[in-house]
């Protein structure tokens, strides 16, 4: 799971440096087909130009040798009375008999003076046409990027994997941190940044691990030392209200203080698992049927229900999972209490449990809130009760993302978890 | 039936042995651990009920030492700490039974006598009252000799009162004891009212006198006259 993880998240990185390094090798490309076109047009150009003004050069020295002209095959004109001052290059298209079509010659263009008379002579050589020009370019070029490209993906490859394995150690401890487990130790690595990074996360994690524990202490500070005190008072008016009272007014000051401490106790001990929630305490995660811990609580129910003649109308399938039991204890209770103890005389409960889904829908007292105000905290009920039963169900629901819902229509009441996890 | 109570708050700890004394159990207390431990050493106790937090140890390793130094005592573990580990431990070790900090004298009592029924130490599972008797092994109500049917809540609440006659029974104990954490105390009198109200109705039935009394704004109280 770990190690496909890494596969994935290698995968991503490399491929976005791919296409990163394929985007920059398009203007790379344009430019340098423009680029290399105009090289060869212009060597060629001076090529053929050179050549034509040799030619040039041969001949006149031949005409003054032997006052006569060679039989040269690039002379492809004699105009006799016509005089240039000076040679002139020219370019022009010639029709190719053998492939019907016009090619692209270099002509240059001089004067002679043979015995008095002036003749002007043109010089021609065939010339690269412009589209086998870029079609060079273009091979060239591409070549060239081609293997540009095939190399810088192979060292961009090979380089990311080896500079990139200190990210993916410390990606991989913090994947599979725990907050209940001590702070792994990061690698140092030559990169400042991935040592930055490391020790950033290093005092972050240390930080977190630490307010972790201090919490993790004070709760179980606090919950020792109030409720080993609530013990003593409880004990102490309980033995109180066993003696009985003549005067009445006592007796009810110390029912009070009796059912304070019962009370008071009660908060401490849902304020103490919301705590423990919060803190993620509860990691002993497993693998369970929804449907058999719904049964026990039912089981614990039963009578209750009877007693308020409750009709139950319960239709389950296995559902299954992956959270600490105990939790998964509390938050069926919570439902089910909820149900039975906001219901009517009379009333229902329908329970319904699929593969992936639960919902109770119960009739209850005509509530016009808003029915998220019921999962607040001590969101306080008619009867002054402290409403922390409903906040236990949306924090574990949070905790292990599973997707809450409660609705109500007057008198209906309905909540819903989703358990599959988002 | 002689029983060792180790709890490091004094207050705690006097409330305790006066209420068990009170049940007639000989009792003797330890507020630390050096001194329950000494005491483990030189005497045989039948119950040991222990704290697992103390100033100078753990609890734990007294339930350990207990095992080894007589393993017939029974042992309760009381704990302000809820948290399911502690609870865990201690039953892994060998303590027969975990209660939670606060919890109600009537409770621990009932915790107590149910401890040394199940350890055979009253020589009978049958508990009678006037006439009314409970088989705590097969879980069965006479009336007279006949037999009454309870439901699983009433026959609780039967065996409550009958661990602790004449003693206040609070309605926060009773729904305690029926529930735990597991309801909300101050919602369920109504269930407390009905439970007891038929619980009573069913032993008038059965012709026997009902010994439940109510105790105003309170609880209830088992009576013997």
């Amino acid at each position: 799971m770990v190690i496909n993880l890494k596969l994935i998240n290698k995968m991503k990185l490399i491929k976005r440096t791919y296409l990163h390094t394929l985007l920059w090798m398009i203007p790379i490309l344009l430019i340098g087909i423009l680029f290399s076109f105009l090289i060869i047009k212009y060597v060629a150009y001076e090529e053929i130009d050179e050549f034509l003004t040799y030619e040039m050069e041969r001949l006149v020295k031949y005409h003054r040798e032997h006052n006569d002209l060679p039989n040269f095959h690039n002379l492809v004109q004699v105009i006799e009375n016509k005089k240039l001052e000076a040679p002139v290059f020219k370019d022009t298209l010639i029709l190719e008999p053998a492939d019907n079509e016009m090619v692209p010659y270099r002509q240059l263009w001089f004067s002679i003076d043979h015995n008095g008379r002036d003749f002007t002579l043109v010089l021609q050589h065939l010339m690269l046409g412009r589209d086998d020009i870029a079609q060079g370019a273009l091979l060239i070029t591409t070549g060239l990027a081609l293997l540009i490209v095939l190399f810088a993906l192979l060292s961009v490859n090979r380089v990311t994997g080896k500079i990139w394995t200190p990210f993916y150690n410390t990606l991989n401890k913090i994947t599979r941190f725990k907050i209940s487990e001590p702070v792994p130790e990061f690698e140092s690595s030559t990169i400042d940044e991935f040592n930055t990074l490391n020790s950033t996360l290093n005092s972050l994690l240390n930080k977190v691990s630490t307010d972790y524990r201090h919490n993790k202490e004070f709760n179980e500070n606090a919950s020792h030392e109030l409720q080993t005190h609530l013990a003593v008072i409880k004990a102490n008016a309980g033995e109180l209200l066993g003696r009985g009272f003549k005067n009445t007014e006592q007796l009810e000051q110390v029912r009070k203080i009796y059912s304070a401490a019962t009370q008071l106790s009660q908060v401490q001990k849902s304020l103490l698992l919301l705590s423990k929630i919060n803190n993620r305490e509860f990691t002993d995660n497993i693998k369970l049927n929804i449907e058999d811990t719904l049964n026990s609580v039912l089981e614990l129910f039963s009578e209750t229900i009877d007693i308020r003649e409750i009709k139950l109308m319960v239709q389950t399938v296995p559902c299954w999972a992956v959270m600490d039991k105990g939790l998964a204890e509390v938050l069926l209770n919570n439902l089910v209490k909820n149900a039975v103890k906001h219901n009517v005389q009379k009333g229902y409960i329908n329970i319904k449990l699929e593969e992936d889904m639960l919902e109770i829908e119960n009739s209850g007292e005509l509530f016009t809130g808003k029915p998220e105000s019921l999962l607040q905290r001590f969101s306080k009920g008619k009867n002054g009760n402290s409403g922390i039963g409903l906040a236990i169900v949306r924090e574990i629901c949070d905790l292990y993302h599973f997707n809450l819902h409660y609705e109500i229509y007057q008198t209906t009441h309905k909540i819903t978890i989703l358990f599959r996890q988002s | 039936m002689k029983l060792l109570i180790v709890e490091d708050n004094l207050k705690l700890l006097e409330a305790i042995t006066e209420t068990l004394k009170s049940e007639k159990f000989l009792c003797e207390t330890a507020i630390d651990f050096g001194t329950a431990h000494e005491k483990i050493f030189l005497y045989r106790y039948d119950v040991l009920i222990v704290d697992i937090n103390l100033p100078d140890g753990s609890g734990l390793n007294l339930i350990r030492e207990t095992k080894n130094q007589n393993p017939s005592t029974g042992i309760i573990v009381i704990s302000a700490r809820n948290s399911l580990d502690n609870k865990i431990e201690g039953l892994e070790l060998g303590a027969d039974d975990y209660l939670t900090k606060p919890f109600d004298m009537a409770e621990l009592v009932a915790r107590v006598k149910a401890l040394l029924r199940r350890r055979n130490f009253l020589g009978t599972d049958i508990i009678t009252f006037g006439d009314i008797s409970v088989n705590t092994a097969s879980r069965k109500v006479f009336a007279t000799n006949q037999p009454i049917e309870l439901t699983k809540s009433e026959y609780d609440i039967l065996l409550f009162f009958f661990s602790n006659p004449n003693r206040v029974l609070t309605r926060e104990s009773i729904a305690e004891h029926i529930w735990g954490d597991n309801m909300d105390l101050a919602d369920s009198f109504d269930f407390i009212y009905s439970h007891i109200k038929n619980l009573r109705k069913k032993l008038t039935t059965a012709g026997v006198k009902d010994p439940i009394k109510a105790v105003y704004g309170v609880g209830y109280k088992l009576e013997t006259d």
